[in-house]
Formats: C-alpha cells, sequence, structure tokens
C-alpha cells in the first residue's frame, strides 16, 4: 500500500487528501441513495393505493351493470407511465390505455404491492378489491419512472460535487504545496551550501514538525565540524612537527660541510643521522595515529596480556640494557584481556619505550601486571625524574614534550597510547611512583 | 658578534650553535621561554634567534614581554608556524625577521647580519670609518686595500666597534660582545685585545676615554 503512493510529500498528501473527499463524497452519495429511495418508495405507493382507492370508490357508484370496456383517454403526456385496470366480476371494465387486457398482477390478497413484468418493462402494481370483493383494481406505475426521479435527485445534488471536485483537487494541491514549503526550503538552503560550511541550518518559520530534523542536522554538522578541526589541527600540527626535524637535519649537515676539524665534522654528520631516524620516526607515529583514526573499531580477541607484555618487554630490553637500565617484569600469572593485539603492543611497547627513553642510565623500570576487582591492570613505572603535575596535565596534548628531557621525543606517542585506551575502554592514570620515585603509568582494564 | 638562540629542540639548537659558530657568530643557546626573557633583558645581544614553540613561556608572549621591557635587540623569529596571520601576529609582537623552518644556515647568518646592521643605523653590510674597512659576512679587514689578519676576538672588538662608531662602548660591553656562556675572559683581555688592534690598524682609530671605556670616530683626530 504504502509502496504505492508517490515518492513526493506533496504527492502523497494530495491523493490522501482526495481519495478521503472521495470516500466521503460516495458514501454521501450511497446514504442519499438509500433515504430517497425510501422517501419516493413511501410516497409514490402513497399515491398508487390513493388512486386504487378512487377507482373502487368510484367503480361501485356508477359502473354497477356496465359490461363493456371503457378505455381512459390519456390526458397527460406522463399518463402512459401510469395503468390501470378495473375488473368486475372478473370482466375487465375499465383501464387505461396503456394498461394490458389480462390483470396486472396476480390475485391474491387486498393491498398489495407487487413488482411485476409486463412486457418486459417493470412496474411497480397496487391491486385492492372492493367491499363485495367483485370490484377488482390495479393501479400500476412504471419502476422507470421512479428509477429517473431517484437518479434526478441523486444527479441534482451529487453533480454540483463532482464539479467541485476537479476544484477541490486543485485548492489541496496549492495547500500542500504552501504547506510542505519550509521542507522544500530546507531543501534549497542545503543544496546551497558550501561544501564545508558547517554551521547550524537555519530555516525561516520553521513548522515544529521540522525541528527535529534540524535539530539532528546541526548536531550532525556540529560533530563533523569538531572532527574536521581536530584532523585539520592534526595534519598542520604534523607538518610543523615534521619541519623541526628537517630544520635539525639540515643546520648539522651544513655543520658538517662547513667543519673543518674532522672529529667535529664526525659529531655533527652523527647528528645528522640522529635527526633521520626521529624524522622516521615521528612518521611512523603519525602513520600508526592516522592508521587508528581510519580503524574506529579494531577487531578485538581474547588474549593474554601477560605474555604479550613479556614479548614487547624484551623487544624494548636491548635499548634499555644500552643505557645501563633494568628492566624487569612482574607477571607471574596470565591475565585475560579483551583487545587488539597489534594496538596493545603498540600501547605497552610506547609505555615501556617512554619509560626506557626519559629515564636517566642505569634507571629502574618495572613492567607489572596483575587482576585487581575483575580488572587487568598494567603498570609501568620508571626511578625516572618523573612529571610535575603541570606536565602531567598536559601529557596527551598532541606533540607535547616535558621540558628538560634530552631525550628528542616527538610526543606523540602519548596520543597513541591514550588513543589506544580509548578504543579498547581502558583507563589511563598517571601518578608519581612510590616504589621506584619516577612516573608510574597505570592502564586498567574495564572490570569484567 | 654575540646572539642568543632560544631553541628547545636539542638536535636543531646543536646544529644552529655550531653552524652559527663558523661564520663567527658568538652564540648563547638557550631552551626555554623564561630563560629567553631573562637573558634578552640581562644582556646586550647583537641579535636573537627566537623559536616559538618553547616550553614554560611560548615565543611571542616571550617577545612581547621583552618588547614592553624595551629591549631593542632585534629578533629573528625561527619557526614552523608559517600561516599568514602568525607571521602577521610574530611581526606585530616585535619581531625583526620571521623565518620558516628548515632554514639555510648561510641565509640565518646573512639575515642575522642584516638585523645587526639596521639596528644599528647602517645601511650597507660593509662596514667602514677612515681607510679601515670590514665585511662582516666574508669576516675580512683590510686597512687602505690591504688585508689585515685579525684573530676572532680582534674581529668581534673591531666589528662591535665599528657597528657603534661615535658611541663609546665599556669594557663591560665589549667583553659581553666577544664572550659567549662558559668561555674564560681574562681581566685585561679588551686591553690587549685593542692593543693588538692598534698596532695592526694604526693608533688613530680606536681612542681611549679613561675610566669610561673606548671610542672609534668616524674621522681621524689631529
Amino acid at each position: 500500500m504504502t509502496r504505492r503512493l508517490p515518492r513526493s510529500l506533496q504527492g502523497r498528501l494530495v491523493l490522501l487528501v482526495l481519495s478521503a473527499v472521495l470516500g466521503v463524497w460516495l458514501a454521501a452519495a450511497a446514504l442519499t441513495w438509500r433515504d430517497v429511495n425510501h422517501e419516493l418508495e413511501e410516497l409514490l405507493d402513497g399515491h398508487l393505493a390513493q388512486a386504487a382507492a378512487l377507482l373502487v370508490v368510484q367503480q361501485a357508484q356508477e359502473l354497477q351493470d356496465d359490461d363493456q370496456t371503457i378505455d381512459a383517454p390519456p390526458l397527460h403526456h406522463y399518463a402512459p407511465r401510469v395503468a390501470f385496470q378495473v375488473f368486475h366480476e372478473g370482466q375487465l371494465v375499465l383501464r387505461s390505455a396503456n394498461a394490458p387486457e389480462a390483470p396486472m398482477s396476480s390475485p391474491g390478497k387486498s393491498g398489495r404491492f407487487a413488482t411485476v413484468n409486463i412486457d418486459g418493462n417493470d412496474w411497480r402494481v397496487f391491486a385492492t378489491y372492493g367491499a363485495e370483493r367483485d370490484v377488482q383494481v390495479y393501479v400500476g406505475e412504471h419502476m422507470r419512472s421512479r428509477m429517473s426521479i431517484l437518479w434526478a435527485v441523486l444527479r441534482s445534488t451529487m453533480w454540483p460535487m463532482a464539479l467541485a471536485l476537479p476544484l477541490l483537487a486543485l485548492a489541496v494541491w496549492w495547500s500542500v504545496f504552501r504547506g510542505v514549503s519550509p521542507l522544500r526550503r530546507l531543501g534549497r538552503t542545503l543544496a546551497s551550501r558550501r561544501p564545508d560550511a558547517l554551521d547550524a541550518v537555519k530555516v525561516d518559520a520553521a513548522p515544529s514538525e521540522m525541528q527535529p530534523v534540524m535539530d539532528a542536522l546541526n548536531v550532525l554538522f556540529g560533530r563533523i565540524g569538531v572532527l574536521l578541526e581536530s584532523e585539520r589541527r592534526f595534519t598542520a600540527d604534523a607538518a610543523h612537527e615534521l619541519r623541526t626535524p628537517i630544520a635539525a637535519i639540515r643546520a648539522q649537515a651544513q655543520v658538517a660541510l662547513g667543519e673543518t676539524d674532522d672529529l667535529m665534522r664526525r659529531l655533527a654528520l652523527q647528528n645528522t643521522l640522529q635527526g633521520c631516524d626521529r624524522a622516521a620516526h615521528l612518521v611512523e607515529q603519525l602513520l600508526t595515529l592516522s592508521r587508528m583514526e581510519a580503524d574506529a573499531a579494531p577487531s578485538m580477541t581474547e588474549l593474554d596480556l601477560a605474555a604479550l607484555a613479556k614479548r614487547t618487554a624484551a623487544s624494548v630490553a636491548p635499548a634499555a640494557l644500552a643505557r645501563n637500565q633494568t628492566l624487569e617484569l612482574h607477571a607471574p600469572d596470565p591475565v585475560r584481556v579483551r583487545g587488539n593485539e597489534a594496538l596493545l603492543t603498540v600501547l605497552v611497547r610506547n609505555l615501556v619505550d617512554n619509560a626506557v627513553r626519559y629515564s636517566p642510565p642505569s634507571a629502574r623500570i618495572r613492567v607489572a601486571l596483575s587482576v585487581e576487582g575483575g580488572s587487568a591492570i598494567l603498570d609501568v613505572e620508571d626511578s625516572g625524574p618523573g612529571m610535575s603535575d603541570g606536565d602531567i596535565k598536559r601529557l596527551g596534548d598532541r606533540f607535547f614534550r616535558a621540558l628538560g628531557s634530552d631525550e628528542s621525543g616527538s610526543g606523540l606517542g602519548w596520543s597513541i597510547i591514550r588513543r589506544i585506551a580509548a578504543v579498547h575502554g581502558f583507563e589511563l592514570q598517571v601518578a608519581r611512583s612510590s616504589a621506584l620515585g619516577g612516573l608510574l603509568v597505570r592502564v586498567a582494564s574495564p572490570q569484567s | 658578534m654575540r646572539i642568543l638562540l632560544a631553541e628547545d629542540d636539542l638536535l636543531l639548537g646543536d646544529g644552529l650553535k655550531a653552524g652559527l659558530q663558523q661564520f663567527g657568530f658568538q652564540v648563547d643557546w638557550v631552551r626555554d621561554g623564561e630563560a629567553a626573557e631573562r637573558e634578552l633583558r640581562g644582556q646586550p645581544y647583537a641579535a636573537a634567534v627566537l623559536d616559538l614553540g618553547l616550553p614554560r613561556k611560548d615565543g611571542l608572549d616571550t617577545l612581547a614581554a621583552v618588547r614592553r621591557a624595551r629591549v631593542t635587540t632585534p629578533v629573528l623569529v625561527l619557526t614552523a608556524r608559517d600561516a599568514i596571520p602568525d607571521r602577521i601576529r610574530g611581526l606585530d609582537t616585535g619581531a625583526d625577521d620571521y623565518v620558516i623552518k628548515p632554514v639555510d644556515l648561510h641565509e640565518l647568518a646573512a639575515r642575522l647580519r642584516a638585523l645587526v646592521r639596521r639596528a644599528h643605523g647602517q645601511p650597507q653590510e660593509i662596514l667602514s670609518v677612515q681607510d679601515v674597512v670590514l665585511d662582516p659576512a666574508s669576516r675580512v679587514v683590510r686597512k687602505a686595500g690591504l688585508p689585515v689578519a685579525l684573530s676572532t676576538r680582534e674581529f668581534d672588538l673591531l666589528h662591535a666597534l665599528l657597528l657603534n662608531a661615535g658611541h663609546v662602548l665599556t669594557r663591560e660591553q665589549l667583553e659581553q660582545h666577544i664572550y659567549s656562556w662558559g668561555q674564560e675572559v681574562e681581566s685585561n683581555a679588551v686591553e690587549v685585545h685593542v692593543h693588538n688592534l692598534r698596532r695592526k690598524l694604526g693608533s688613530g682609530l680606536i681612542q681611549t676615554v679613561r675610566g669610561v671605556g673606548y671610542i672609534l670616530l668616524r674621522e681621524a683626530t689631529q
């Protein structure tokens, strides 16, 4: 049903309203038909009965002994539509010109109406008898004349309505056209917007039914705006962040070119290489972040965080050893969590890597896994300098780097850590390590 | 010429310092905005190279604070922020030049020399008084058309005196011009360098203002 309706709201409304009007109109016609039919029957049957009664009375007084048949002359051009017969003791004594010789209706009880077919025409016949039952009177009326009256009445009431219907259709069409104009305005407003316009949509005199749609649209535009803004800022920040390592590479290379002392030149060249490594690392991190932002819902499996931490710690261990640092892992039992293995590996590696990078040589770094109240806990703590409260607050701002660290990080590691934790619904806490005195980062899974 | 470098990135700071030193600058390097402001307010640097993304105090805030304190040291902003509004804001805040990273060291040195020259009202790169000519870019000094071999310190001292020709410079000011941090300053270093300059360039060039300092006169005294 709904599928057959036109696609345009305007067409739908016009069709529905017109169908309803047509339905009501037809119902009214049917009711009128029934009513008029009933009233007409009563009225005309009454006339038939009265005419029959007159004939009976007249016959009783005047035609006592006449045995001949008198054909009454037709007096009006309507006369052929009515017919009568008067029988006296079985003999036809009087009839109208259009009446047959045989009784129009079968003899029966007096005062009966019957619809009979005479020579292919339907007649409404009233039969009655005189008081002594020797006079029989039949009065008949052409059924077609009744029908034409009925049709005439119906026509007179229905014609104006039928004429009005096209006008009504036009009026309905126009009203609906006016009624849905705010929708068209909204459509035009949306169509004429610049593709990058994200301000709220406004339509003058918008009806209250449209408000939810517009509200939803504006909320959507707002969300897209925030998303685009963060995207734009990220791209800009990323480009800027690449400038500094490149500037460093360039400066160091130029120093190497201009240096006459061999030792100093080699130092500058080493610095150049270090700058290249740093730029590569930054690009790697940017790619990780952008990949993560593209894939908002990575696939999750049940995995053992303890085993994952062990593998990751092993991969970072050489860097710690090179700095003469102690890297210890406390993971006596498997710790089951639900997560994406690749992402969690990046998370753990970033955490441990940060601890190694930002702690001085011969520092202690401790990675511990435990389960507390159904929640998996990963602690990474170190005996490094830790961070001030203000720095802890700014931690996770993209590209923020704590002051005084000689390590050349990009500040993107934290953005990555935070993002991975958010994807997994993990809670991230940064505090001072009470055991080692440096920084403690705690990752806690939701309680299962 | 002694300049202040404010850059928080270790590798870049190191490269800029070493590179500018190759061009004969004495470079003091600070790594945050507060230190930059403190140094600029406390020392008469010939110029400063200022990064904008500095920790503790943003580069622009530092610049604004320094200008409010009426420090006129020429400041070259060296930054990754390349948007036009950023440049405009930088220059309006008091920067004398705005350079986007990465920068060529030759260009950076030339820009710094130009800033210093303009700050001293010198229209030309090459400075000259009487028959002495000094080219800061090639670090060559000629007297009567003949090259004169000068040590780094002697060159810097002469450069400072030439830039401030007609003005008295105190011994402390001259020391600050030719020595960066961590360099041992002997008590009579300035006197020794002036003595050597007089020996190489003639005694009529640098005048001693007793108890005050030294002055280089534009015209030879009788």
